[in-house]
């Protein structure tokens, strides 16, 4: 029986085609719609991740609350087996550590005295493990504006405003004068290898960005570091594994006597998020579901007028002596297969698509010195679970519900009537 | 012409269920778009006017020596009120450092009249306290400084010539702000209090400029003007913007796909109509409008039907504001927690005009196949 | 740093010295010339160390300082590893460091010299204030008191010139061994901003000298720094070449 509905479908094309179409491009649109809003609710997530806040972060106590001033003598030490025990404990997360630091940056002249100099914020990140992902994460490439990232340790970043002040230019030579963590004074040289621009005034006037390691080694923070970040391994914040984790993760020190013990803060508890956030989630939940009753309209009407305008066929169909009963059990069984073919097809390509988003994202500028680190020009979509069947469900009920809508008439209308709407 | 929408009515009102589907998808589209710009406008008229009422006034006039952005350049970077100085706020900025609890913070204080009207910082609490030192400072300091209102706080600053000086401030007010840059480390304080407290007597860092300021001769200092400040605060709106054209995008597209699925469909059915029509002398040319016009009779009855429902919700949402997530502020942009939506007269009319244009190209797209038709198998109602 | 208490210390004895011509206070007079006779050098080394007590822990910094009158200092750091071999050099209104490991020398002026010295309770133009106190001070006696089991004067100093960092000064100066114990200093307002304290007093050749002292931010939180000298000679000639910017090589 299904293989005689499977014949119809295929060989009668405008039984199929149509709604086969208007159904995959229907699920497909309704699905790329749901990838995209995530992608844009998270945006605030993501900048705020990527930056400053993680999906966790963790840092010793005091520092946590004094946090504002950067007070790296109160940093994490021991760190790396901190992180032994954190990826043993919580294998969805990758940690990163990163130290934020002021100090004075000095250009020198041929002589080697100075140039010019100024006060700046010291970045570091883990630029040289490739395994951190930092690069991609921040996506330094993509808010470069002279130069090259660092390639090796030993090389440097100034925000693009801070290198015109301090007229230096990539290649050169760029001394840091500082204090270590304890508060030792410190130089170090670094070869300035490229300039970012990050998109936030409070950040372009003097930020650089340094590796990790040449931080520990510059702050005298041998296996320590100020904040460590961590990040789900898909990229996506999951605010309940995030505050079971950190629950579980503090419960563990609660009662420590150290008073450097660490503390884990998860992402919508730093900065205020949380409201934000979850208005954001409240906001993209209305926009998807107001989305998808206008998909359902389009997908009945499609069920409805497909099935209107069979009736000639159920007609002649009913004159041959098929009960009105099984013409309308076949037709919803035809319904069912195009809207399953169709739901299935479009998932599949608006995932697809989502996926590309997410992976490369579609750069709305065509013009690359509009993309800075805070604000990228590329935007980008989210595949989550519920991708699978935003599309999937309203259009196979859609579908179903037109043509059991437009199958009424078969019992409406009298046979004879139907019969004689065989015309030739 | 007329007939043509006559007859595009008629054929529209008696498909009841049907159009009323369309039209209502079509509907949501122009609302929702109408509505996510305007939050958007919203947004941006809020930020500038924050910006503008908190911190920038009509310009600034900077001392040739400042760079607001380096707070090394504060030390020298003032000079002596001009003369002649119409239409102008001084303000004056100094380093200095508070301790709350025994931690040192370092903080820019700044003066400003108390009498002043230009930026809406509660200056004239600053007045009202002849002993002490009264001080303003923003919500966000007051939060990472943990000060309240009424506290007292010793802080540490140095005249003209270096002498240190120390004093104990109190804590007038805690003003609520949008405007980051003015809060985030800020103490602002009478400016003839602070030109008392440092030496530095009819000296200002900057001025801020209101409708009375002319461009005049001013050496030593730099004009930048309401736009040049106001650039940050538009590149990040027009990025927003730009994530939300897609979403605009994939909504008119459904509306879209209703359409062009039922034109495909009507134009299928009623070919015997179409022959009708032809054989009663109409140009194919004729049919092929009538049908254009009857699938962009859909956008004007959306335009009806959205206005329906979505007047009210308009005029709701101007009166009760949007809530909007205050993490963006790290940037440094004004955002306020609630913004009202700006429905701009351009905005309405070229949406209107792009749903409508839109809704009239995917019905003729279908339609043109009816300029292939066989009359004579089309009268007879063969399907081709 | 370390240097800059030593200039303190050394700027306290100084202007004593050279005050007492200026003040009307013939007891004031008597007790300045007495500390100069004990105190005052034209040359000085130092080896010191500085005991800077962090949140977690404390660091000691050895360093060697030659200074010639008060306006010329050079001081060269010994250890720990991290600072051997950095050395500071200050000639009149100007400071440079140089340090080892990028083989650079950075000069500080204007903004920076405001800054504090790496955290510390100092400022880089804490540690350069040059003019002598006698110049700029007017000085006298105001109690007399027994401050740790010592019979002291109270010393005022109030700033007569404008630009001095602290705009008034008291002192608790021994009155057998003619040194100060304890130097506040205050703002202009008189609020109580710095606490220097000076402890094991020991006879140098015949000089009465403090050896260790501690100098404290009073309006933060903290114990302050040490500063303890290990090993002081006077009047011993210095190369003049330990005052020039070639020294500030490797």
């Amino acid at each position: 029986m299904i293989k005689f509905i499977f014949k119809g479908i295929l060989r009668d094309k405008s039984k199929s085609v149509i709604p086969l179409a208007v159904i995959s491009v229907g699920v497909m649109v309704t699905v790329i719609m749901s990838g995209f809003l995530n992608g844009v609710f998270s945006d605030v997530i993501n900048q705020n991740a990527k930056l400053d806040t993680g999906h966790v972060k963790i840092m010793s106590k005091p520092y946590f609350e004094n946090k504002e001033q950067l007070p790296n003598d109160l940093a994490l030490l021991e760190i790396q087996e901190l992180i032994d025990s954190l990826n043993l404990n919580y294998p969805d997360l990758i940690w990163t550590p990163r130290i934020k630091f002021g100090g004075i940056m000095d250009v020198p002249d041929k002589e080697g005295n100075t140039k010019s100099q100024g006060p700046g914020i010291g970045l570091a990140l883990a630029l040289q493990n490739s395994k951190s992902d930092e690069l991609k994460r921040l996506q330094l490439s993509k808010s470069l504006r002279k130069g090259n990232l660092p390639a090796e340790s030993g090389e440097i970043l100034l925000s693009d405003n801070y290198a015109k002040k301090l007229k230096i230019n990539p290649g050169e030579k760029i001394t840091f004068f500082g204090s270590t963590m304890e508060g030792s004074m410190v130089f170090q040289s670094y070869k300035m290898v490229g300039t970012v621009e990050f998109g936030s005034p409070l950040m372009d006037r003097g930020t650089f960005i340094i590796d990790i390691e040449d931080a520990q080694n510059l702050l005298d923070m041998e296996n320590g570091t100020g904040e460590l970040l961590g990040y789900f391994k898909d990229g996506i914040y999951n605010d309940q594994k995030a505050l079971v984790i950190s629950n579980e993760f503090n419960s563990k020190y609660s009662k420590s006597q150290d008073e450097y013990a660490p503390v884990m803060v998860t992402l919508k508890d730093q900065n205020g998020l949380r409201e934000s956030l979850d208005m954001g989630d409240a906001f993209s939940g209305i926009f998807i579901f107001i989305f998808i009753l206008s998909m359902s309209l389009v997908l009945w009407n499609t069920g409805l007028i497909g099935g209107l305008r069979r009736y000639n066929e159920f007609g002649i169909r009913l004159a041959l002596g098929e009960s009105k009963r099984n013409v309308f059990k076949l037709m919803m069984v035809e319904a069912t297969i195009i809207g399953l073919i169709g739901s299935i097809f479009g998932t599949t390509l608006g995932i697809i698509f989502c996926y590309y988003l997410q992976e490369y994202g579609i750069d709305i500028s065509s013009d690359i010195e509009n993309s800075t680190i805070i604000m990228p020009s590329v935007m980008r979509a989210y595949i989550t679970s519920d991708l699978f069947y935003v599309g999937f469900i309203p259009g196979l009920f859609s579908m179903l519900f037109g043509t059991a809508l437009a199958g009424r008439g078969i019992f409406k209308r009298e046979t004879a009537r139907l019969f004689k709407e065989l015309e030739v | 012409m007329k007939l043509e929408f006559k007859l595009a009515f008629k054929n529209l009102f008696g498909a009841k269920l049907r159009t009323l589907l369309n039209v209502f998808v079509l509907s949501f589209s122009f609302v929702i778009i109408i509505f996510l710009n305007s939050i958007m406008d919203g947004w941006d008229q809020q930020a500038q006017k924050d910006s503008v009422e908190w911190e920038f006034g009509e310009g600034h006039l900077l001392h040739n020596d400042y760079d607001p952005l380096d707070s090394y350049t504060i030390l020298d970077g003032h000079g002596e009120i001009p003369k002649r100085s119409i239409g102008m706020t001084p303000v004056l900025e100094r380093q200095a450092s508070v301790y709350p609890q025994g931690r040192m913070i370092g903080v820019v204080l700044k003066g400003i009249p108390s009498d002043q009207k230009i930026l809406k910082l509660p200056t004239k609490k600053l007045n009202q306290n002849k002993d002490e030192f009264p001080v303003i400072i923003g919500k966000r300091f007051s939060e990472s400084a943990k000060l309240k209102k009424g506290d007292r706080v010793q802080i540490r600053w140095r005249d003209k010539n270096g002498t240190y000086d120390a004093n104990t401030i109190i804590i007038e007010e805690i003003f609520d702000s949008n405007v980051p840059n003015i809060d985030n480390g800020k103490i602002w304080i009478d400016i003839e209090k602070l030109w008392k407290m440092t030496g530095l007597e009819n000296q200002a860092t900057y001025f801020i400029l209101d409708q009375n300021f002319r461009k005049g001769p001013f050496d030593s200092w730099t004009y930048r003007s309401k736009t040049t400040l106001l650039k940050n605060i538009k590149d990040l709106i027009d990025q927003k913007k730009a994530s939300q054209s897609v979403i605009f995008g994939l909504l008119l597209a459904i509306a879209l796909l209703a359409i062009f699925d039922t034109q495909i469909l009507s134009i299928f059915r009623r070919q015997k109509e179409i022959g009708t029509y032809i054989a009663l002398g109409m140009t194919r040319l004729r049919v092929v409008r009538l049908f254009t016009i009857e699938g962009s009779v859909y956008s004007i009855m959306a335009l009806i039907f959205g206005s329906i429902y979505g007047i009210p919700f308009f005029i709701y949402m101007s009166k009760a504001g949007f809530p909007i997530p205050p993490a963006d502020q790290k940037l440094g942009i004004a955002i306020a927690d609630v913004i009202y939506p700006v429905y701009g007269l351009k905005l309405i009319l070229l949406t209107i005009l792009t749903v409508i244009i839109s809704a009239t190209v995917v019905s003729y797209l279908p339609a043109r196949k009816i300029a292939k038709l066989n009359p004579v198998l089309a009268l007879k109602g063969k399907k081709q | 740093m370390k240097k800059n208490i030593l200039f303190f210390t050394f700027t306290i004895f100084l202007s004593l010295y050279s005050s007492a011509q200026t003040t009307n206070n013939e007891k004031a007079l008597e007790i300045i010339k007495k500390i100069d006779n004990n105190m005052f050098s034209k040359t000085q080394i130092v080896t010191s160390e500085m005991i800077v007590y962090g949140k977690r822990k404390k660091r000691i910094i050895r360093s060697k300082g030659y200074s010639k009158g008060k306006e010329n200092n050079y001081t060269e750091y010994l250890s720990p590893e991290r600072e051997k071999g950095t050395k500071m050099l200050k000639l009149d209104k100007r400071l440079w460091i140089y340090s080892p490991s990028t083989d650079r020398t950075i000069q500080l002026s204007g903004h920076l010299l405001r800054q504090s010295v790496m955290g510390s309770d100092l400022s880089y133009e804490d540690m350069m204030e040059e003019r002598k106190l006698s110049q700029v001070y007017t000085a006298e006696i105001v109690n007399e008191e027994i401050y740790l089991d010592s019979p002291v004067w109270i010393m005022q100093l109030t700033s007569k010139v404008e630009g001095l960092a602290y705009y008034k000064r008291t002192l608790w100066i021994d009155k057998n061994k003619f040194v100060p114990l304890k130097e506040n200093l205050y703002a202009k307002s008189g609020i109580l901003l710095k606490t220097t304290t000076f402890t094991n007093i020991k006879k140098i050749d015949s000089r009465w000298f403090p050896m260790k002292m501690n100098y404290k931010d009073m309006l933060k939180d903290g114990k302050g720094t040490d500063f303890i000298i290990l090993d002081i000679a006077f009047n011993t000639k210095i190369p003049d070449n330990y005052f020039s910017k070639n020294i500030l090589k490797k």
